[in-house]
């Protein structure tokens, strides 16, 4: 955390010493308040084990939920901003700020001091744009979106695109929230092996608690919070990986594509006689595309789709007069140019119905029926195939009618395997 | 130079490669693969090809002094798995044998072993569907196996699996789904030499009544309260083909939990199995039921203050303190008021103090007209001076705010 600028800033290497015994009564205060104000972070808040250290700025924690505190930066803070200091450094654990930052320095290749400080920043500004206010102040000299001009409610992630160290960034320099915020080991930490750690199963369940506690009061909690609770055991799925999952597994169920067969005897029958074989038979399924090509699907979220149907379908048929797209809107402005590229006939289709669409594709006899779409339409009753739908997530805007304003579109049926797409 | 020395030399360098030492080291990747082949339940292991699964069950194998029979399932038909139909002299009369292959006729003469099943994923859906039968129902044509076969299965993930195969729901629900995943120091270690050496968990004759009675106090203790967490179907195309809750992985979790405890398992370990029968979320809150289980009973607390052991992490002394307070509320009496106050201030003396202000003011509030006030309460006097505090600084806020 961070003291105001008007301060004599502590240098990274070597905060100022005090000899002060740590102020107890006055952290456990600002602890108390905190949890007053966000009773759903109290196991979390409660579970920190408080390390008192000299050589931290203001207050770390590290990844097996220790919390290192400055005896100096209790004495100089006021307990209001204590408060928020406490829930800023839980929520650097419970959103695994130190996990993710890792992984975005393999995926990215970001390395060095400099790059996890950014981390740091950018993990601060995950937190710090939704976590104060209704009964927790910010403490002074926080960083936050619009001190940097950026937009707010990212993640840490898309943070670290957004911005650079330079001079707007100066005045964090000597931030410091520990390993628990960043991943890079510090000279404070007590490590794996030190006492009062949490292990993984410990730090897992204090996070499960809390992600009930959060969904258990939704009306008390921030969009944030709801957010991570939702997604903090069931992180979103790669998208493309379980598209071309849905799509293999429906192309080879049975019925189509490769299995086994007494319609003619097996090769190896002749040499085992008196046996009988079954023999493998391919029989390579049609797939029909049907995309929903109305103005609510943007031309990108459809091309990064259909790319990645028309690889699947190469690589599963091969055979092109298997494969049809139906567009389901008169302008196809995308799917037209990516068939002709993949040399796939393109049928025309009318209206943003789905089920005209679904009706043209049936047409074809198909094996599957892949369904590109933002799922507001009607749906048909279940065709004679599988049927995969990859549906472009859409929250709060949906497309409405003007004759009906309690019109909600249908959701996607339960005999289609559905992937969330982007 | 002549050809057969070039051999030698070759010989020697792949004998000089293979010179590889081990190490001790807590696998629990492999304790809890061991303690769910030991409990008999079908196991999955799902990862990414090459990491070492073969050769975890090579381990695991020899260490339960079990001979090991590897199939491969996607160079098989299906039926080499339902059984050979033989066609025989008269088959209106005979009926016509479903001959089971050799490592079938092997196994069931043998009457132990571990059957690893390799592939499951890359073989085609007849070939699964066969296997299947195997797996559930332990039958591989006209034979059965015998209980002392243990049954392993390996499959790739669905985001690299070669051609799509997902489990069914209710196939789903019959495995122990375990997530195997390379240890990058192992390997590195290993690369350079020195592999790990597990030590494998062993049953505690001493306890196995005791686990018995633990696991089904913590399983029962939960479901009474959550009976939601009976059976939840998994809904979403992400979790489908992996653990869900139901009756019958609840009993095999249930089952988990005692040999967990009989073998002494870390939490780690009991975490990933749980987790892995009945699924993300019943399996954390199953877990935290055990944790509940650790801690010291109210009442014994309350029997004792003086020298009641309240763990040291925050929030299990919290939640120590408040069923404290709540047995006292279910059965409120001037001594086990005192008591608890007794307790609340040896809580005081060894640990954080914003922990007790809570339940002190739920215990104040549990007063009786005719109960003095007791002596200890002077003492409490900090908890109070913490909570006004606190009250301050949100005061402070809120008038901040209001500017």
């Amino acid at each position: 955390m961070r003291t105001p600028s008007s301060r004599p800033r502590p240098t990274p290497s070597r905060p100022p010493l005090s000899s002060r015994p740590l102020d107890t009564d006055k952290l456990y205060t600002a602890r108390l308040q905190a949890v007053r104000a966000r009773p759903y972070l109290a196991s979390a808040l409660f579970a920190l084990h408080v390390v008192e250290s000299e050589s931290v700025p203001t207050m770390a924690v590290d990844g097996y939920w220790r919390c290192y505190v400055s005896p100096g930066f209790v004495e100089r803070t006021p307990v209001e901003e204590l408060a928020g200091v406490w829930v800023h450094e839980v929520s650097h654990l419970l959103r695994d700020h130190h996990g993710r930052g890792d992984r975005v320095a393999r995926a990215r290749g970001l390395e060095g001091a400099g790059e996890r400080l950014r981390m740091n920043i950018a993990a601060d500004l995950e937190i710090n744009d939704d976590i104060y206010g209704d009964g927790l102040v910010r403490p002074s000299g926080a960083v936050t979106p619009a001190g940097l001009r950026l937009r707010e409610g990212l993640l840490m992630e898309e943070y670290l695109r957004e911005f650079q160290l330079g001079p707007s960034t100066a005045e964090f320099v000597w931030l410091d929230c520990g390993s628990g915020a960043d991943g890079r080991a510090r000279g404070w930490d007590l490590g794996p092996d030190g006492a009062d750690g949490l292990t993984e199963q410990q730090r897992d369940a204090v996070r499960f608690r809390v992600a009930e506690a959060v969904k258990g009061a939704p009306g008390d909690a921030p969009e944030g919070w709801k957010r991570w609770a939702e997604t903090a055991f069931h992180p979103p799925q790669p998208w493309l990986e379980l598209l071309g999952a849905a799509l293999r597994s429906a192309v080879s169920g049975a019925g189509a594509g490769q299995d086994y067969s007494y319609g003619r005897p097996a090769r190896r029958a002749s040499s085992l006689p008196g046996v009988v074989l079954p023999s493998l038979r391919r029989r390579p399924p049609r797939v029909a595309v049907v995309i929903d090509t109305s103005g609510s699907v943007s031309d990108a979220e459809l091309g990064s789709a259909l790319l990645e149907v028309a690889a699947i379908t190469r690589a599963v048929g091969g055979r092109r007069d298997l494969v049809t797209v139906v567009s389901c809107d008169a302008a196809a402005r995308v799917a037209h140019p990516l068939c002709r590229a993949e040399d796939i006939p393109l049928i025309g289709g009318g209206g943003t119905d789905l089920r005209a669409g679904f009706t043209t594709a049936l047409r074809t006899r198909p094996d599957v029926v892949v369904a590109l779409t933002d799922g507001q339409t009607p749906w048909p009753p279940q065709p004679p195939c599988r049927t995969v739908v990859g549906l472009f997530p859409r929250t709060g805007r949906g497309r409405w009618r003007e004759t009906d304003p309690t019109y909600v579109p249908e959701a996607p049926p339960g005999w289609a395997k559905v992937v969330e797409i982007g | 130079m002549p050809e057969n020395t070039q051999l030698s030399l070759a010989d020697d360098l792949l004998a000089l490669l293979s010179d590889t030492t081990t190490e001790p080291r807590p696998d629990q990747q492999l304790e809890a693969l061991t303690l769910a082949v030991a409990a008999d339940l079908p196991v999955l292991l799902w990862g990414e090809p090459g990491i070492g699964k073969t050769a975890a069950l090579n381990q695991l194998a020899e260490s339960l002094e079990l001979p090991l029979t590897t199939v491969i399932a996607s160079v098989h038909e299906p039926s080499d798995f339902a059984g050979l139909p033989v066609v025989g002299d008269d088959p209106a009369v005979q009926g016509v044998p479903m001959a089971p292959p050799d490592w079938a006729v092997r196994l069931v003469r043998a009457g132990r072993g571990l059957l690893f099943l390799d592939e499951l994923s890359t073989a085609p859906p007849a070939v699964q569907a066969a296997l299947l039968r195997l797996v559930l129902e332990r039958r591989i044509g006209a034979l059965r196996l015998p209980p002392g076969v243990r049954i392993v299965a390996a499959a790739n993930p669905r985001s690299s699996a070669a051609d799509g195969w997902e489990l069914s729901a209710p196939l789903a629900n019959r495995f122990v789904h375990l997530q195997w995943v390379h240890d990058h120091d192992v390997v590195v270690r290993g690369l350079g030499g020195t592999w790990p050496r597990a030590s494998l968990p062993v049953l505690d004759p001493g306890k196995l009544a005791g686990s018995v009675e633990y696991a089904r106090r913590a399983v029962c203790g939960l479901l009474a309260v959550r009976p939601k967490l009976v059976h939840q179907m998994p809904s979403a195309e992400t979790r489908r083909g992996g653990a869900w809750a139901s009756p019958r992985s609840w009993d095999m979790a249930l089952r988990l939990v005692a040999f967990a405890t009989a073998a002494g398992a870390s939490r780690e370990v009991l975490s990933m199995l749980v987790r892995g029968t009945v699924g993300d979320g019943p399996g954390l809150e199953l877990l935290a039921c055990v944790d509940r289980l650790d801690l010291p009973d109210p009442e014994s607390v309350l029997a004792d203050p003086a020298n009641a052991e309240l763990p040291t992490r925050g929030d299990l002394r919290q939640a120590v303190l408040d069923g404290v307070v709540e047995a006292v509320r279910s059965r409120p009496t001037r001594a086990r008021w005192d008591s608890a106050w007794a307790v609340l201030v040896h809580a005081l003396e060894t640990g954080a103090p914003d922990l007790v202000v809570v339940p002190a003011s739920t215990l104040a509030s549990l007063r009786r007209e005719e109960w003095d006030v007791p002596v200890e309460i002077e003492r409490l006097a900090g908890v109070v001076a913490l909570s006004r505090g606190a009250d301050r600084a949100a005061a402070k806020v809120r008038a901040g705010a209001g500017s």
